[in-house]
């Protein structure tokens, strides 16, 4: 019998224990919980790592940070820009420098998994046209690292190898300026029908099997561009639904007015799956249309329709298994990241929310996966930084909004 | 539908490829140097500047004995080939057309010249170089055996391939001559050179079937690929030994059953019951008996923060001896699970002989709870001698209470902040398998430890040695 009551006792010390702890992280959870599905499904987990990446040396500072890319030995790679972060940023760079801090950081960035700053160049040089507003950074299948912009003329891509080499421009700058171009009042018309010169360029992407480059094109252009990747030269061309493009002003997107049957600026992203689609983000217009490879329309999946502004669909990745069985989008005015069952594009849950925390967005602007099915993603505007979220397993998910995916441990 | 680009018109369009020049400004370089002479130690540089020693290198390779022959294939990058002269165009691209020398000498220098494979503990002489291929750093051939062989001896990149020298992936195939398949291998990978970090993933596919995966860093010394069982043996009695060293929380349990009894017989007594039952479940977890639910690991951290809590408390509340073993055999149980995750990767290097490698590394484990036992006892003696307050006769040292509570103090916030983790899975409440697994399992581990640590906790125990 006294066993008994000892077991008992045991038994409600071990429970209690539990409870307790769990009580306190039970109530945040259903704080920040605005919507709970009444039933839990299956979908890749994630939690943020806060202490990633580790600080930058020399006073170093990000500025808009607008591409991402993971390399063949799992190294991240961003691009942003410093030189246009405030002078009240930037203190140790104006002359005479005003403050110990900060200074803009190169605008190429490489980080080992753990998070070390391993290489770091960029910006202009002898030899090419650096952006006026360097947009998206991507690996190819050669391991070099593409480079578009969306400053005033630019309408280029360039080509780099990982130790900041230059190889290869595609495009000249200024292609895009109107005929009466004036400097002191200047202007520029999209041609999505120019073979050799592009719209300010978001994103270039790859499909290593056929030797191609899917380029996102762009804030001018209203096209996805088909390129050869070694000589760039322009092989097919499409604008949304598989029409010919047509860069005529369509107005601002209304979410109760039919599809538009044109991309609107930009065309943020285009990437190629595995299994021969392409998913292009289609900005402005909240949705991500599918495409076979050769520019033939297959479905849209429209993310947030009320969405004005900058649009809600910014970028997408896949996830690391050999079937990309999801599709994560990245959504810089909504704040958070879409995850998407690919088969049949139905948004299983959603992560992130508005604010400068680790976990929080603010303009997501750019994502990508490593090897491991870790995510990392870039954030524009004023957010300025690099984050990662650590992939912890597939598991059953509850709240189709899960918020801020703060460490489990930390909770 | 695309619009396709007339040829005679995208032929027409001149990319600026080639037009410009292709060399970084010397100036910028110079300064970013010496930007980079101003960053931390643990900022490393990697190849930026000329041939540098790379920091992070991963080598993929294969070892497979075939009738009197043994193939290696190895997949290395180029750019950790130091010392050897790559033929180049343009702006750094590795000239196809003229590399096979360069690449072969590469192959032999840094690779065939330093591992050492042996043949019932024989060193082979050198290798034939049998393939030598360049291949593209988004290659995925080195995912399987078969698909890396067929890769190496297939046609290799077309010559006006574009593909800067650094990025190069050198893909390598050498054959040894063998007597015999069936023989004893051992390797001794000789690699750690190639950077500064140098990690290995091996495979080895052994004629009887099968692969076994070593993930190692920089040397690991001679691996025997086919161990004896002796030699397997004594890899893990070492391993089990350094990994109950390094585990905090194993240690601060080890501790709670060394604080109020000091008696070596006793303690010997107990620690062996641990390894028992740790045994028991460590072979479960290894025999993939387990749940591989994400809230398993957690579950198995979270109870064993709780074993320290209860061990602690029992410490200062009422410490009896009698049935004490039975206690720490349940939490032994659980214990195991958690040296299970440890020992996982390193199950390969006990070859064929899984259940030795098991049972060596529960007798490395035992080896290092009574080293921790030799050296805690006389401490502690000395130290309940002089805190005042030393019990005499039935009562307790103050020393023995101040230290359990500290160890509880410690294991109480583990419990906390594991508990919190755990809570997350949401075990309770998942899909109908997690459900089941979950409160099941839970409760399992709940009643049978609450089970033995009431018995123990209700019976009369014996007084403070």
């Amino acid at each position: 019998m006294k066993w008994l009551i000892g077991t008992t006792v045991v038994a409600l010390f071990l429970t209690l224990t539990v409870a307790c702890a769990n009580m306190e992280v039970a109530e945040q959870t259903d704080e920040v919980a605005e919507e709970t599905a009444s039933d839990a499904v299956m979908a890749p987990v994630f939690e943020v790592d806060p202490m990633w990446p580790k600080p930058l040396p020399n006073h170093w500072i990000l500025g808009s940070a607008i591409g991402v890319t993971v390399d063949s030995n799992d190294n991240i790679w961003i691009i942003h820009r410093g030189n246009g972060n405030p002078n009240t940023e930037l203190g140790a760079a104006q002359d005479p420098p005003v403050a110990e801090c900060c200074i803009p950081a190169p605008p190429v960035l490489q980080f080992s998994p753990e998070g070390d700053l391993l290489n770091h160049w960029g910006g202009p040089g002898e030899g090419y046209d650096w952006p006026g507003s360097n947009h998206g950074i991507t690996v190819d299948p050669m391991g070099n690292l593409w480079i578009g912009g969306n400053g005033g003329d630019d309408a280029h891509i360039l080509v780099f190898a990982q130790d900041g080499t230059f190889l290869k421009q595609f495009g000249s700058p200024g292609a895009r300026r109107a005929e009466s171009f004036d400097e002191a009042d200047p202007s520029w018309s999209g041609n999505s029908m120019d073979p050799g010169n592009f719209g300010r360029v978001a994103k270039i992407s790859f499909d290593a099997s056929a030797n191609e480059a899917y380029v996102a094109d762009g804030y001018l252009n209203k096209r996805v561009a088909v390129l050869d990747i070694e000589t760039g030269t322009l092989k097919r061309y499409w604008g949304a639904y598989g029409n010919e493009p047509d860069d005529a002003d369509i107005g601002r997107y209304d979410p109760e007015a039919p599809p538009a049957q044109q991309f609107r600026n930009p065309v943020h992203a285009a990437d190629p799956s595995n299994d021969g689609l392409v998913y292009v983000c289609d900005r402005p217009n909240n949705r991500i249309q599918v495409f076979r490879t050769d520019g033939t329309f297959v479905q849209e999946k429209v993310l947030s329709v009320n969405t004005l502004g900058a649009g809600s669909t910014w970028d997408v990745a896949f996830s690391k298994d050999s079937e990309q069985k999801y599709v994560y989008v990245a959504d810089g005015q909504n704040m958070k990241v879409y995850v998407l069952l690919r088969e049949t594009m139905e948004v299983l849950t959603t992560f992130g929310a508005g604010g400068r925390q680790p976990g929080q967005f603010f303009g997501t602007h750019s994502i990508a996966t490593d090897s491991k099915g870790n995510i990392y993603t870039t954030e524009t505007y004023e957010g300025k930084r690099v984050q990662k979220f650590t992939y912890m397993g597939e598991g059953p998910v509850e709240q189709k909004d899960q918020g801020v995916i703060w460490p489990a441990a930390s909770r | 539908m695309a619009c396709r680009i007339p040829v005679g018109r995208a032929d027409g369009v001149s990319p600026l490829q080639g037009r410009r020049t292709a060399t970084s400004p010397v100036a910028v370089r110079v300064l970013l140097y010496l930007a980079f002479t101003g960053i931390a130690a643990a900022v490393s540089l990697t190849g930026a500047y000329g041939h540098d020693i790379p920091s992070d290198i991963t080598v993929r390779a294969f070892v497979k004995p075939e009738g009197q022959r043994l193939r290696m294939l190895v997949r290395v990058p180029l750019e950790a080939m130091l010392d050897v002269t790559f033929p180049l165009s343009g702006p750094g691209y590795l000239d196809l057309a003229r590399a096979d020398e360069s690449l072969n000498n590469a192959a032999m220098l840094w690779i065939g010249q330093e591992v050492s494979i042996y043949e019932n503990g024989s060193r082979l002489s050198l290798p034939e170089l049998a393939a030598v291929r360049a291949s593209l750093p988004s290659d995925p051939s080195f995912r399987t055996y078969e698909s890396a062989l067929a890769s190496t001896l297939g046609p290799p990149l077309p010559e006006g391939t574009q593909v800067y020298w650094q990025q190069v992936m050198l893909d390598v195939l050498f054959e040894y001559r063998i007597t015999s398949d069936r023989s004893e291998f051992s390797i001794l990978p000789g690699l750690e050179r190639l950077g500064m970090r140098v990690s290995t993933v091996l495979r080895f596919l052994p004629a009887a079937g099968g692969e076994r995966i070593y993930q190692f860093t920089g040397n690991p010394g001679r691996i025997m690929l086919d161990p004896r069982w002796h030699q397997a043996a004594f890899r893990f009695v070492w391993q089990g030994f350094t990994h109950i060293l390094d585990g905090m929380d194993h240690l601060l349990f080890l501790l709670c059953l060394v604080i109020p009894f000091q008696r070596l017989r006793v303690l010997v007594i107990l620690v062996t019951a641990f390894t028992i039952a740790h045994s028991i479940t460590l072979i479960s977890a290894t025999l993939g008996l387990t749940p591989a639910a994400l809230w398993f690991v957690p579950l198995v951290e979270t109870v064993i923060a709780a074993s320290i809590v209860y061990m602690a408390l029992e410490n200062i509340v009422a410490p009896g001896l009698r049935r004490r073993w039975m206690a720490v055999f349940g939490f032994g149980l659980v214990h195991g699970f958690g040296f299970a995750s440890a020992l996982r990767d390193m199950l390969p290097f006990g070859g064929t002989h899984l259940l030795t490698s098991l049972l060596a590394f529960n007798v490395g484990v035992e080896l290092g709870q009574l080293l921790v036992i030799l050296v805690c006892v006389p401490i502690l003696r000395v130290l309940y001698r002089y805190i005042p307050g030393e019990g005499t006769g039935r009562a307790r040292p103050v020393g023995a209470i101040i230290l359990s509570v500290l160890v509880g103090h410690t294991a109480w916030h583990w419990l906390v902040e594991r508990g919190g983790t755990l809570w997350e899975f949401d075990v309770m409440s998942t899909s109908p398998d997690g459900a089941l697994y979950g409160v099941a399992g839970l409760l399992a581990l709940m009643l049978v430890i609450a089970a033995l640590a009431g018995w123990a906790l209700t019976r009369p125990g014996r007084p403070l040695e």
